[in-house]
This record gives C-alpha cells, structure tokens and sequence, in this order.
C-alpha cells in the first residue's frame, strides 16, 4: 500500500515544563531514538488521535537535539487544550519537519538581531540557541525580546543565562509591569533606539503578532538593514505542512512550502503577507 | 480518552426541559437505539423523558427548551451550577426557536389568546434561549437535533474538544451532496444563511431550508434578501423566513419584559 | 492515433460490460438537472447531458473521505486509508478533462498525495466532445478547453448514430477492443470527425473578450480594482463557486473519534477559501476576514496563481461557479471588466 503524507509517526512526550500560564514546554521524542532532523524556523504537525493536528513551530535547536525536540505551545484551540492536559509518556503524532527555515549559512560571519515578540520567540529560540552553541561563527548578537507582562516571559532562565553572557546583547521589556518588574517598560522597539547596528552586516529575524511585527519590521528598515537581511516567520491556519490545502496560502506563496520563513523583501508587495 | 492519556470514569449525563416539544430528547432516545455504545461511554443519571432517573449528581446537562417563565431561571441556574458542561439541546435552548414567536406579537393580546380571561394567572414572559439566563458551552442545534451531531458532540465532550458545529451555511453540504439548488426548480431556501450540521436534509428531499438550526455568524443579510426578492418573496414574505425559527435574534424579547 | 468507430446502441452494451470489472460513473440524471455519480445501471448514462452539477473530479477527490484510521490503545498505530478501485469515468466533457489535468499535477506536486493518486492511476478517463455549447454560461472556447487532443484514455465526437471514437493510450485502446464492439473508421468516417470538430468550432462562442493568456498579466496590475468591494457587497460567502468549480481543491482535516475511543478516524472534506474560518489561526487572527478579499482570492488563483505553479489557468470555462451563484458573481464578467478598465486607462 503506498504511503500516506498524511499519517504521522507516533511519538513521545518525554518531558512537559510548565512556562506560563498559557505556555508549555514540550520535550518529543520518538521512540526509536531518531533525530527530527529539522532545520531552525521550521514547523511540524503535531496530532492528537481523535482531536485533530495543527502546525507548531519548532523550539529547540538542531544543536542540541540529543534525539529530542522540543514544542513551546500556548494552549488555544483543540489539540493544544487537550495537549495541555497531557502527562510525560503520553504520546502523541508527529508529520514533518515542513517548511523553509531560516538560511543560517547565510547568517555566518553576520551580526545577528533577534527581535521576538510574545509566542514569537518559540521559533527563534532554535535559531538562537544553535547562533550560540556555533558563536564563533557569527558577529555580535542583539536579542530584543518583548512581552505583554512579566508573567507572560518564555524560557526565563535562558533569557536570564542570556543576560548574564558578555557575547550577547540583551535587552528585554515589557507593555505593562507589574510590582516585581524593575526592568523596560514599554513595546518591543522602545528597545531599538538602545542599539546601535552595522546595517549591511546584519541579518535580523523577527516573529511575533502582526501588529507587534509589522512596527518591528519598520525599526529594522529605519536601521538601514537590508530587506534581504530581515527574516520573518510568519504563522497561518494549514492542513496539510505540505502545499496542498490551501489555508496558508499568502496570495501566490504557501506559508507551508516557501514560508514560513520569509525575507522582508519577499514578501514586502504581498499584501496579505503582512 | 485519547491516545495515551489515562482510562477515566464515564461523564454523568442529564437531561432537562424547558419549554419545548421534546422531540429532541425523542431524537437522543433514537440514538440510543442506534448508537448503542453510547451508553458504553456516558451514565445517564437523569432522563425524565427516557428512564426513571432523577439524580442530580452530573458532569454534563443537555438542557432542552427555551426559558418562558421568571421561575424557570432558578430551576436553570441549579442545573448550571451543578453542570460541568451545559449544552443546550435543540433549537429551543439554542435559538428560542418557534416559541420566540410570540415575541413579536403584544404581550397582552398573546396572554388573552392562549389563557382567556385567566390570563393574570399564568406567569409567563418572552421566550429566550438559555444563553439569555446563564453561561452555554456548546450547542446542538436544529429543529430537531440531527442524530449524528448528537453523537459527535457526546465524542467531542469525551475527547475534550470543542463540539464540532459548523459555523458555515447549509448550501456547503447541499453542494457537497451534489444537490439540485432549490432556487434552480422555483423553490425559496435559507440555505446561504443558515447554518449547516444538518447535511442538507431539507434541500436533499427538495423542500427549502428554513434555518431551524439558527443564522451563521456573520450572513450577509442584504445579499440574502437580494435574492429572495429576486425569488418573488414580499419584505414582509421575507420577515417570515428570517423570523420562523429565529425571531429572538431578530426581536429579542421584544414587547416583553 | 487511431480512430474507431461505436454505434451509439452499443454504449449502454459496453457501460454494461465495462460494470462487472470497474465501477463506472457516468452522467445521470437528477431532478431537471445532470450529476456525475456511479451508474446504478448502465441505461442511466446520459450523454446527452449539457453539464454536471459537480465535476467528475467527485470520483477522485471525493467531497468527504477517511484518509486514516487511528487504533488507540495507550499509543497508538495508524494506517492510511486509500481507497481506489478500478474506475471508469465515462462521458467526461472537455472542460473537465482539462480541469482533471490541473488536479494531477497540483496532487502529485512536491509531496505526492497518494489517496488522490492512486485512485486515479486506477481511473480510466473516457471524454465526450461537446457540439453545442452547453449554455449560456461555458466559456470553455475562450479558456481552450473546448475540445481536447490528450489527456484521455478514449475521447467520442458525436457523429450521428455512432461514435466517433479517438484512442487516447493503450489502456484506453484495450477497453475498446475488450469490452465494446467498435470498429476501426473508414477514411470517410473520420473525416467526417474532422469535418465536426471544425464545424464546432464556429458554434461556441468567445465569451472573454481578450485571449485567456493574457489572464496573469491583467491580473497582476488588478489587484486594488474596485470591482473586488463590488462582489464582495455581493457575496453569500456560500461556498458554492468553489464546490461546484472542476479545479477547486482546497481540503479541511476532521478527526472523529469513535465513542468507545478506541478508534479515531481522520477525514478530509472540501474546504472553501469562502467561508469565513479558512484563514482564520487557533489565535483569532483571520488573515482574510473581508468578502472582497475572499473573491479577489478565487479569482486570482484561477486566473493567475495556479498557472504560476501548474503551467496551467485554474479555470477551464465550464461556467459552473456562475451558475451556481444566486448572487450573480460571474467570473468572466469580472475579468472583462478588469480588461476593460485597464484599457480604457
């Protein structure tokens, strides 16, 4: 019988880390010990038997795989609501890696800016951690992260570690306090004017919700950063991961197959894109 | 549940009355018959319709009819409190159905026409669906319930998914059925504006739709009476088409209080 | 390529024959209308029919289908559900021949799909020139698909009391020689087809009033035209344009599980790119929440989109999604109206 693009591999919840109120962390793992293989930005789909699939953009970093990948879920619709019921052991469906990720050949020898907001930072996370496990390679890197609240940071002790290191410029803020917050008040590019960067040889990524993204991208563009230099990874409604179900598509380009990562000037003149 | 996760006890099912024909708990009765692993998967501990059952010790309330009379809220806001889930079963409890009829007429003409000259004895007030008086979780509906949907949303509450009712209109399972369109043969259908789940049974035996399973979220009502003005429909042959089964999202309570 | 030659009394023969080794769909009768369905009985077949309600592309992509079947029982295993049998799809009518082409290469494009494929590898595709326009809608002259030289297993031309028949593939050529009694043309016969298919020509009409070529470039320079506000004040957002549409073949994933949770079925059922929820995110954010935007969608991959990925224009002028919409939005007086504002500039 021939295979089916649509079936998943089963796979394992070998750990589950809560994060925040909305947010998990989770550890995956297949039960043969076999890598995801994917690369940073990528996404798969993840099913739930019964429930339903959606597509969740990849966390950890291919560098730090040890047969394992992980998922940073906020719990929203179906699948990720009972997910979040869900213990370490449980098992669940996994279809992918999918999609185009971010080129990080082309980043090498490059400064490199994150400017995440939110959720946003699950995706660049990988990308960040593998900058980081490979620093040598790349320029200086700026980590602009935004959040909400205090209450709504991901992965605070990577943020913290990433604070502490003198390789890493890190700036992070918050839209609205509260009595333990001593640091940034205000929306993510109130950190832009801090920074200073040598546009040509930057690559910036950035991902978050559009109203949040589409102010960030105007931050990047005013730094002088090239628009082929600006990655963004954008999120959609899919069905499929691969090219066939119509709901990512962004006019002529499908969110699955050319995205999710896109450059700035790919997508500039798509007016659905931003 | 699902794949994975921990056998659990079976949910306490209820089910409750309002005003109403009961013929959607007629229709769970049916499926009981056919869907016999039902009873596998839930415990009914109170059915008044069905069994002689009255425990008050559930998860899940299917609630039937619409709330007619002051004091029915209370008997309501009980059952809420004690539901985990409440669903509203049926187009009564979901959209006040037929009964919200009596919302565009003055009350008082409607309290003399029903009870006579002992009208003041009878308490009643405009018919409202149960979300009007207390937090819903999820809907079945339709005039009646269709069956299948029923048991859809009995699988979703077991898997702990949100009850898959379609928010789209009932020409997309017409067209899926391959249907000739009511419109094609001289006929008038609600189809482009009400909601689907139904799979198109009306328009599948060649009668039109009349939205007894309420109007999608967001219809575009001017289009809609574009096209059955074409039809031949008079504002006020319209009025009756939007306001058959709908009249409480058309009038509200109305006169009423 | 060879031609024969099929006395029309001998269709109900071999539609008969041809049921004890395929399932055959054909073109059927339904109410004043026509639908492309299994033949219960091979008499059923109309050929005579003007077009379908829905597309042959029913009996490939089927509008609901279990594409797995989940067994749980802690973990769980899966299994794909392809479900193909030997199938003839018998009087298919040109447009949607042409529209079946697209559907090939959009389901065997990058990740093939092999529910889709293997049941069309299983398919034999016997079409059926049309000599009249089958109404005032089709426009299948403009778009080119109002005759077809590839892309069947067996094409018919109506020549009277027979068929006309061209040999498409060898598959196409055993069915022929199998299960029918046809015989090989005479010169005359076949010029006579010849002679038909010229005479046709003349018969249908250019409904676009510019070469459907030029549909990609038009386009590109359209997509702020005002006309897309126009439909959208007009547009149920029904869905219908897209369900009836030969080449539409957007999908939504169900997962039904049974009530002793001991299963789980995965459906797929056509979507619409319509209706409100298709670009709607588990957040709520809907990337394509306006009617307008919702139209300007369709009609850019029929005319624009699909032919940058394919090779091929999304529409075949079958005239299907005017029909079927009560609102009146018709696809080609969109496009002539953009044609010509453009020119009028």
């Amino acid at each position: 019988m021939a295979d089916s693009i649509y079936v998943p591999r089963l796979a394992r919840l070998a750990d589950i880390r809560p994060m925040t109120e909305l947010e998990k962390l989770f550890v995956v793992e297949f039960p043969d010990g076999s890598s995801l293989g994917h690369q940073p930005g990528q996404f798969v789909m993840l099913s739930i038997p019964g429930v339903g699939e959606a597509p969740i953009s990849i966390s950890s970093s291919p560098s730090r795989s040890n047969g394992q990948f992980e998922l940073c879920i906020r719990r929203m619709g179906d699948v990720t609501g009972v997910l979040h019921r869900m213990r370490p052991g449980d098992v669940v469906g996994i279809r992918g890696p999918f999609g185009h990720g971010f080129p990080i050949e082309q980043m090498r020898g490059k400064d490199v800016l994150f400017a995440p907001g939110g959720l946003g930072l699950a995706p660049l996370r990988s990308l960040i951690n593998q900058v980081l496990d490979e620093r040598g390679s790349f320029g200086r890197v700026i980590i602009l992260y935004g959040a909400k609240r205090p209450a709504e940071l991901l992965f605070r002790d990577e943020l913290e570690a990433w604070a502490a290191r003198d390789d890493v410029e890190f700036h992070v803020t918050v839209d609205r306090g509260d009595e333990t917050w001593t640091g940034n008040i205000g929306v993510i590019t109130t950190l832009f004017p801090k920074i200073t960067v040598d546009p040509l040889n930057t690559v910036a990524v950035t991902c978050g919700p559009p109203i949040m993204y589409r102010f960030v991208l105007m931050e990047m563009l005013s730094k002088g950063i090239p628009e082929t230099q600006i990655y963004l990874s954008l999120e959609r409604r899919m069905k499929c991961g691969v090219g066939k179900c119509g709901h990512c598509q962004i006019n002529h380009l499908y969110c699955c197959r050319e995205g999710p990562v896109f450059t700035y000037a790919q997508i500039k003149n798509v007016p659905e894109a931003l | 549940m699902t794949a994975g996760s921990k056998k659990q006890e079976k949910p306490k099912v209820a089910f409750f009355d309002f005003a109403s024909c009961e013929g959607c708990q007629l229709t769970v009765v049916d499926s009981l018959q056919t869907h016999l692993d039902l009873l596998d998967a839930v415990e009914i501990v109170n059915f008044r319709e069905a069994a002689t059952l009255n425990g008050w010790d559930f998860d899940i309330a299917f609630v039937e009819g619409s709330i007619t009379r002051p004091h029915d809220e209370e008997r309501l806001r009980r059952i809420r409190e004690q539901a985990k889930v409440l669903v509203a079963l049926g187009a009564c409890a979901d959209t006040g159905c037929v009964n919200a009829l009596k919302n565009l007429l003055p009350p008082e003409e409607v309290r003399r026409y029903v009870y006579g000259e002992h009208a003041d004895w009878y308490e009643t007030y405009g018919a409202r669906p149960l979300s009007a008086v207390v937090k819903v979780d999820a809907v079945i509906p339709g005039c009646p319930i269709d069956r299948e949907e029923f048991v859809e949303v009995v699988k979703a509450l077991l898997v702990g998914k949100r009850p898959p009712i379609p928010d789209y209109p009932v020409c997309v399972e017409c067209k899926l059925k391959g249907n000739v369109c009511i419109f094609h043969v001289g006929g008038i259908c609600m189809g482009p504006v009400a909601r689907a789940g139904c799979g198109a049974i009306c328009p599948t035996y060649g009668d039109g739709c009349e939205g007894c399973r309420g109007i999608i979220p967001h219809p575009n009502e001017n289009a809609m009476k574009e096209v059955l003005d074409e039809a031949g429909l008079s504002v006020d042959d319209m009025m009756h088409y939007f306001r058959m089964f709908n009249a409480y999202r058309e009038v509200g309570v109305g006169q009423w209080e | 390529m060879r031609l024969w030659v099929l006395p029309k009394e001998q269709v109900v023969d071999m539609v008969c024959r041809l049921m004890a080794d395929y399932r055959v769909w054909g073109p059927q009768a339904k109410g004043p209308q026509f639908a492309f369905e299994p033949l219960p009985d091979p008499t059923a077949i109309r050929l005579d029919y003007n077009i379908s309600i829905l597309s042959p592309k029913v009996a490939l992509q089927p509008p609901q289908e279990r594409i797995a079947v989940f067994h749980l029982d802690g973990g769980f295993t899966v299994e794909p559900v392809i479900d193909a049998e030997p199938t003839v799809i018998f009087g298919i009518h040109t447009c949607d021949l042409h529209a079946l082409a697209l559907l090939d290469k959009a389901f065997s494009a990058d990740f093939p799909d092999a529910h889709y494929l293997e049941r069309r590898q299983q398919t034999l595709l016997v079409s059926l020139e049309c000599l009249q326009p089958c109404d005032e809608h089709s426009f299948c002259k403009s778009m080119g698909t109002w005759t077809a030289d590839s892309g069947y297993d067996l094409h018919l031309m109506d020549l009277g009391d027979a068929y006309g028949v061209s040999v498409g593939t060898a598959a196409g050529e055993a069915l022929l020689t199998q299960y029918a009694q046809a015989r090989p043309a005479t010169d005359t016969e076949a010029q006579q087809l010849h002679e038909a298919r010229d005479a046709k020509r003349l018969r249908f009409p250019n409904r676009l009033n510019f070469d459907a070529a030029e549909l990609p470039s038009l386009l590109a320079t359209a997509y702020d035209h005002p006309i897309w506000a126009e439909l959208g004040d007009r547009c149920l957002s029904c869905g219908a344009c897209t369900n009836v549409c030969p080449t539409c073949y957007c999908f939504n994933v169900i997962d039904s599980p049974e009530l002793s949770l001991k299963e789980a079925v995965r459906w797929r059922r056509w979507d619409s790119c319509q209706l409100d929820e298709f670009a709607r995110v588990a957040s709520g954010e809907n990337f394509r929440e306006a009617r307008a935007a919702r139209q300007r969608h369709r009609m850019f991959r029929k005319g624009k989109w699909l032919y940058e990925r394919f090779g091929e224009l999304g529409c075949v002028g079958c005239g299907r999604c005017i029909r079927a919409c009560l609102t009146h939005i018709n696809i080609v007086d969109t496009f002539n109206a953009i044609h010509a504002s453009q020119h009028r500039r």
